[in-house]
């Protein structure tokens, strides 16, 4: 399996578009969009949970390569909140609930786009690490704040 | 541009070399792969709830990988 490139991220956005898939880039894969300088082994998508969305989530994956079955597909289009894809192109990991955020619309409304990508704002992406309080995230989190804080300080005010 | 002196200027440094790159390149540096044993040995998994993923990840992952909750 190779590593998620910008050629993927691109046929993400293309796809998805085509399918109207409403979704986010979360996680350390949305603050590596967002200029956040650190290494992450696959991209996390936040999806809005709606039966609608899923099923074009479905349908978007598979034009991407992904090789669902249909048990699979029924998976996505259920109320699973967490999907991870290791039977695609690359690796990548579907979430619906993300931990310390608490709806799609919300997070939305504060999204940043990225040349075209949609992305959480950073204080979703440390929100949501800071609940889920993993080891993982415990130690990233100090140099991930400290960024949110030089991010911040280059947006118009 | 002003910048909250209690970062450590090194990170500061990481910061704005990242920004200076265009994004395609930050992608290829940032985006790796290395196997995770059990977490790569399935093409696909799914949960019913965050709660339940947490709870495998650490009944199921070595602990050095990090997935388990402080």
């Amino acid at each position: 399996m190779a590593a998620f490139e910008y050629r993927q991220a691109l046929e993400v956005g293309d796809a998805f578009a085509r399918h109207a898939v409403q979704y986010l880039f979360i996680g350390k894969s949305g603050a590596i969009l967002l200029g956040y300088p650190d290494t992450t082994q696959n991209a996390v998508l936040f999806l809005q949970r709606s039966p609608r969305n899923r099923r074009a989530a479905v349908e978007a994956l598979r034009e991407l390569g992904f090789g669902l079955t249909e048990a699979e597909a029924a998976d996505i289009t259920r109320r699973k909140d967490f999907v991870q894809l290791r039977n695609g192109p690359f690796d990548l990991d579907l979430v619906f609930a993300p931990d310390g955020i608490e709806c799609f619309e919300d997070a939305w409304s504060r999204h940043v786009d990225v040349e075209g990508f949609p992305v959480c704002h950073p204080d979703d992406i440390i929100a949501s690490k800071a609940a889920a309080n993993r080891v993982k995230d415990r130690e990233s989190l100090p140099r991930l704040r400290a960024f949110r804080e030089y991010w911040m300080s280059l947006q118009p005010r | 541009m002003e910048t909250d002196p209690q970062i450590p200027t090194d990170w500061i440094a990481d910061f704005e070399a990242a920004a200076r790159r265009p994004l395609a390149l930050r992608m290829r540096y940032a985006f790796i792969h290395t196997y995770k044993p059990v977490l790569d040995d399935a093409r696909f998994r799914a949960f019913e709830t965050m709660a339940e993923y947490r709870e495998w990840c650490e009944r199921n992952l070595p602990t050095w990988l990090g997935y388990g909750r402080v």
